[in-house]
């Protein structure tokens, strides 16, 4: 199972590392003096490359979609049953109310995903490709691993609550 | 705190305060809400200051439980004889309340230890007030006798305008119902996983003795057999009482049935040897907070769950923070000290010195 983690990361991480090539400056080609990321605008064609789309399995899966001068990326969490779904949601949506802290997080997932990043020229202006990549794969761990402990805890606690409830009536 | 105490702490505090200086006079009135929409009220006049008046509003009663001028059913005589003549129970009670009781603090027993125990008492009112009907059947049930004039379902108020069920005739065991409603889908969905804890840790060593605890999505079929069996055994005398008992039941049990998705159904069999002796007061009081009680710690896992995430978002913007190169910079800086190389010859005159 770790295996085949590793490998998706390794796949994921391999893929940014070519997208993540933007050009520096690039102007809005409709409006004049604007300079937009254009993967969310999608105003031209010939600006936006195609998108890529990594499967760890139905529920696990990753969209890269790259343009000439932003890179989006949308992850989806695998969530096996409804504590974990409320769990991802949870944590997910306590993650984008901060986007503004996290500068490439989007305060909004792509649809039909459940976390998204938004990264620019201008981020990897200021930031090192090497090192944003090192984040956004450390993110999905990260995730992954919140989740499962904080589901562990869950019935950590429920586990106590029921027992010392029921050695009341002992 | 894992468990809930029966006793209001606050009020507990108050009634301490008020007999270490019982001779200084004072004005009191205070309100508080407790869970479960349980108000007080204490009030002490300047005149009489070893007089105390506890006024307590209990939830509002759902239309299926009975409640006996403004009080479940026994409590009167739970109130008697749980505080005896320091207790004057005023009628009618204060406006907006279920229950007024005139405390003569003057009266308290001088034996400290005794003293301590009756205010505790008095300060655990909730339990004894809204635990009455329970201790009554439990007692049946304790004695394995069958109360005479009891209804085959008995629907008891824990909070407001939601009741729990209890099935009382039968001599070996009583059967408690509670259905488990939760207003945000969270907590639902963290109390399930709660319930289902209740009936897995049953089954371990340590707690066979424990009362059996049954979860479902849908309503047991204690409760459904329940009413048909009020229907059918009703149907040829219809007096005023029972047709209004039927009407109430019924929209219940059909919105029962539509809140599936939100509603777990609790279950949980009480034999006898749950309620010998002192644990009657424990059992009491624990089968009438257990809503409260799962919510408790729905929350508490819910507060954890969120300073948790705070520290993973710390890490996380430092793991982002990485990236930026001005903040290595000034990060090497400060690591990056001028050294001067010693010599062999040096460095031992250094450390002779």
């Amino acid at each position: 199972m770790a295996n085949t983690l590793r490998l998706y990361l390794t796949c994921i991480r391999n893929t940014l590392e070519a997208a993540m090539c933007l050009q520096q400056n690039f102007p809005c080609q409709e409006v004049e003096r604007h300079n937009k990321p254009e993967v969310e605008l999608k105003t031209s064609p010939e600006l936006l490359l195609n998108p890529v789309l990594i499967c760890r399995n139905e529920a696990e899966k990753c969209l890269i979609e790259t343009s000439i001068n932003s890179l989006r990326i949308s992850l989806k969490v695998k969530q096996a049953d409804e504590l974990e779904n409320i769990l991802t949601k949870k944590f997910l949506r306590f993650l984008s109310m901060r986007a503004e802290a996290f500068q490439v997080l989007r305060r909004k997932p792509v649809q039909g995903y459940d976390i998204s990043f938004l990264i620019t020229n201008y981020h990897c202006e200021e930031m090192q490709k090497q090192k944003l990549i090192d984040f956004i794969v450390q993110f999905m761990e990260d995730i992954d691993k919140e989740i499962s402990e904080l589901k562990m805890s869950v019935n950590t606690r429920g586990r106590l609550v029921a027992t010392e409830f029921l050695k009341q009536f002992i | 705190m894992i468990l809930l105490q029966s006793h209001s702490r606050f009020l507990l505090q108050t009634l301490l305060n008020r007999v270490q200086n019982l001779e200084k006079s004072v004005e009191l009135d205070y309100h508080w809400v407790e869970f479960d929409d349980v108000r007080y009220h204490v009030q002490v006049s300047m005149k009489n200051p070893h007089i105390l008046l506890l006024s307590v509003s209990l939830p509002t009663p759902p239309l299926e439980t009975v409640f006996l001028g403004g009080l479940p059913f026994g409590a009167i005589e739970a109130i008697k004889s749980a505080y005896g003549v320091i207790v004057q129970i005023l009628d009618p009670p204060r406006d907006g309340f279920n229950l007024t009781l005139k405390l003569n603090l003057s009266k308290l027993p001088p034996d400290e230890e005794y003293r301590h125990a009756l205010l505790v008492k008095v300060a655990s009112v909730r339990e004894v007030v809204l635990g009455a009907p329970l201790r009554v059947i439990l007692k049946y049930l304790a004695s394995r006798t069958i109360a005479p004039d009891i209804d085959r379902l008995v629907a008891l108020v824990h909070r407001p305008n939601e009741s729990f069920f209890l099935l009382p005739q039968q001599a070996e065991k009583v059967t408690v119902v509670f259905p488990m409603r939760f207003k945000d889908s969270i907590d639902t969905v963290l109390a399930t996983s709660f319930l289902q804890e209740f009936v897995e840790s049953r089954r371990t060593a340590g707690l066979n003795n424990a009362p059996p605890c049954l979860w479902s999505h849908s309503p047991p079929l204690e409760l459904k057999g329940a009413t048909d069996d009020a229907l059918s055994a009703n149907a040829g005398f219809v007096t005023f009482g029972n047709i209004t008992r039927l009407e109430f039941l019924f929209p219940f049990l059909v919105m029962l049935l539509i809140l599936q998705t939100r509603l777990c159904v609790m279950n949980a069999v009480i034999f006898p040897r749950h309620v010998e002796g002192k644990k009657l007061d424990r059992t009491v009081w624990n089968l009438s907070t257990f809503h409260a009680y799962v919510n408790y710690h729905v929350k508490c896992s819910e507060g954890f769950m969120h300073t948790r995430m705070r520290r993973r978002v710390e890490s996380l913007i430092q793991a982002l923070n990485r990236a930026k190169p001005d903040q290595e910079k000034t990060k090497k800086a400060a690591h990056t000290r001028s050294f001067k190389r010693l010599s062999l010859k040096e460095s031992r005159t250094n450390s002779n010195s």
